[in-house]
This record gives C-alpha cells, sequence and structure tokens, in this order.
C-alpha cells in the first residue's frame, strides 16, 4: 500500500484552488449548464409547436389504436391554423380532467349535424345534435367503451392540442394514420406506398385536407 | 471571392442562431412564467379600463391547479378559439352559481359547475359575454393568472381577490 504523501496533497490541494481562482471549472460547468438548457428549449418548442410523440394507453379507440404498446407522431401545426376535419384522429385535453390529452375521432366540427347512438352497449337510441360555434366533436372507435362527447358534449376548439398523422410503433403497424377510418382500412397497396413514401405524402398533404376546414379562413 | 461569401453566410447562420436561441428562451419564459397582455373591452370594468391595460400575467398558478374563486384570469374563449378573455373564476368545480337572466335582476337561475371547469364572470355584469352565456369552461381553456397592472401609470399595482 502507498504511503499517502502530505506534501502531494498539499500541491493538489493548490491546484484546485488555482483552478477555482482562474474559474475556469466555473465557466465550463456554467457553458455546459447553458447548453443544456438551449437545448432543453429547442426541444421544448419543437415539441411544442411542431410535433410531438404520444403514447395512447385505454381500449377507447380499438381497433386503430390497441389499448397500449403503440408509439404515435402528432404534428402540432395543422391544429392552430384550424386544418382539422372530420376523420382526423386528434389529441383532445379532456374537459373533465384538464391533465389528462385523450386521443380520440374528430366526428364533426361547428355547424355540423352529428348523429351519435347514445348508450349503444344498451340500446340503439340515438341522438342529433348541432355542435355550436367554436367546439368540436370527438368520438372515440370503440363507442361500447369509450369517453368522450357523447359523455360530456361539444369540446372547445381551445382543447384540440394535436393530430395524430404517424404511427411509429410496432413496425408492422408502421405507417399514416391520416383520415384513417375504422370502415375503410387502407388496401395493402395504398399501405405500401404509404410506408415508402410516408414523408412525401405528408409533406404534400400539409397544406389542405380532404375534409372540410375547422376555420374558413386561413391564417 | 467564395470564401468570402462563406464567411458571410457562417457569420448569418451564427447570427441568426443567436437569435433563435433568444426567441427560444423568451418563448419559454413567456409561456411558462410570466407575460405582459394589453387587455380592452368594457367586460371587467371598474376594475380594468374600457380603452386598455397592460397586465402582467404568471403561467405557473393554472398549471399547479391553484387558481380559484375571486382570480383574475386568461382564458381561451370557447366560442372563438382564436380569442383570449379576461375574465374573473366565480366558481369552481362543484359550486353553485346563481346568476341573473336579465338586467332587471327579476328571474335567477342557478347551475352546477361540471367536474374539471370553472364558472368565469366579467366584473360589469350588463358588458360581459362570460360564462352566463357559454356556460362553464373547461378548466383546460384556461391560459394565466392576472396578478399586476402595468399601465395606465396611475392604476399601477396589483390586482387580484377583492
Amino acid at each position: 500500500m502507498t504511503q499517502i504523501n502530505p506534501s502531494g496533497i498539499k500541491m493538489a490541494i493548490r491546484e484546485i484552488l488555482s483552478l477555482i481562482r482562474e474559474r475556469s471549472v466555473v465557466r465550463e460547468a456554467w457553458d455546459v449548464t447553458f447548453l443544456i438548457a438551449k437545448c432543453f428549449c429547442g426541444f421544448h418548442v419543437i415539441n411544442t409547436y411542431v410535433a410531438t410523440v404520444v403514447l395512447p394507453y385505454g381500449p377507447s379507440m380499438i381497433p386503430t389504436l390497441p389499448i397500449t404498446g403503440n408509439l404515435l407522431l402528432a404534428e402540432r401545426i395543422s391544429t392552430r391554423f384550424g386544418l382539422v376535419g372530420p376523420g382526423d384522429i386528434v389529441l383532445v385535453r379532456s374537459p373533465q380532467n384538464p391533465r389528462i390529452v385523450a386521443t380520440k375521432r374528430l366526428i364533426g366540427v361547428e355547424g355540423d349535424s352529428v348523429t351519435y347512438v347514445v348508450d349503444p352497449g344498451k340500446s340503439d337510441r340515438r341522438e342529433t345534435i348541432v355542435v355550436p360555434k367554436g367546439h368540436v366533436w370527438v368520438e372515440g372507435d370503440n363507442i361500447y367503451n369509450s369517453r368522450d362527447s357523447r359523455n360530456y358534449g361539444p369540446v372547445p376548439y381551445g382543447l384540440v392540442q394535436g393530430k395524430i398523422f404517424l404511427r411509429m410503433w410496432p413496425p408492422k403497424d408502421f405507417g399514416s394514420l391520416r383520415n384513417s377510418s375504422v370502415k375503410n382500412p387502407p388496401s395493402d397497396e395504398v399501405q405500401s406506398l404509404n410506408k415508402a413514401s410516408i414523408v412525401f405524402f405528408w409533406l404534400k398533404n400539409m397544406g389542405y385536407s380532404v375534409n372540410r376546414r375547422m376555420f374558413d379562413v386561413l391564417v | 471571392m467564395a470564401g468570402q461569401w462563406r464567411s458571410v453566410a457562417k457569420d448569418a447562420v451564427d447570427r441568426l442562431l443567436v437569435i433563435a436561441k433568444f426567441g427560444c428562451f423568451l418563448h419559454v419564459t413567456t409561456n411558462y412564467l410570466c407575460s405582459s397582455t394589453l387587455v380592452h373591452g368594457p367586460s371587467m370594468l371598474p376594475t380594468l379600463n374600457l380603452t386598455g391595460d397592460v397586465v402582467i400575467a404568471e403561467h405557473v398558478s393554472h398549471r399547479l391547479g391553484k387558481v380559484s374563486r375571486g382570480d383574475l384570469v386568461l382564458v381561451r374563449s370557447p366560442e372563438n378559439p382564436r380569442k383570449i378573455v379576461t375574465k374573473r373564476i366565480v366558481g369552481m368545480e362543484g359550486d353553485r352559481v346563481s346568476f341573473f337572466l336579465d338586467s332587471h335582476g327579476d328571474r335567477y337561475r342557478t347551475a352546477v359547475v361540471p367536474k374539471g371547469h370553472v364558472w368565469i364572470q366579467g366584473d360589469n355584469v350588463y358588458a360581459s359575454n362570460d360564462s352566463r352565456h357559454f356556460g362553464p369552461v373547461p378548466y383546460g381553456l384556461i391560459q394565466g393568472k392576472v396578478f399586476f397592472r402595468v399601465w395606465p401609470p396611475d392604476s399601477f399595482g396589483p390586482l387580484g381577490r377583492d
């Protein structure tokens, strides 16, 4: 076992003190902190204004989305300009619990007349409602097990947080969720084409939507 | 010559990066800490003036669930999602709220604020379009809490519960 050299320790302490006095360590620490803060700000701005990753959980969007295990990409640009229409899957902050952001399908925008089954498990009773100004009507694809506008009414558009356009995980289901419909699943041809040119399709379709827009006037 | 252009381009990119970084920092501060807003309109008389006040709003409390009755809040309007209005919270979820249906004050109605919603009203009940017209507002539409007034100078000072 080597003997601890007291003069060596003194030299080490003197060196550490001189480093701190020169402030190079402190400056480096400050630089690293600043860099982390800048990266965090940049990442956060992208997350809030461009696109975000969503991990949906729950049975309310079966068969489109399983209970768990899917990773989706949602973009926030369309919702800012009101470019969402019926058929889109959107992120909606729940009016009943503001900390939860749910994934539902947009069924109607303001002015639409929506007919919905009130309680599909118990009866076939349908009701029709006109969606008021500034609101949207959302429903889960699995109407037997979904808390949506049929429970809490039309949702103010300000609570719509993003539009889902891509499923990233699992890899076998990788593909676009744009204008996907439970009734008309995309054919094999369209699916493979989507998988091959996903970015091209998204860029091409970003400016407009097949369905009607929420706002008539584009910013 | 090409070297000159490259250095100019590099300079431009550097400056743009500085501006972008500052923009990000400013944006995060404005959205998550504190921001200033110009508010105008008759619906909050006499608390806020008709012709426009500059107020400071903080964006921390509503994320922590710490807004309550009597607070002045910025709320995204449920009728027009591009408009942000300033109103006072009169009822939280579970409260019974009574309000008059007309200006004479003859008939009144009572409502219970549902879960996850708040009831907002302007201080000037005669000229305010608020929860008495569009119903309780989901808590998620609250954008911030107004706590200070900066302009006009003779009304400089904190704003809050009466």
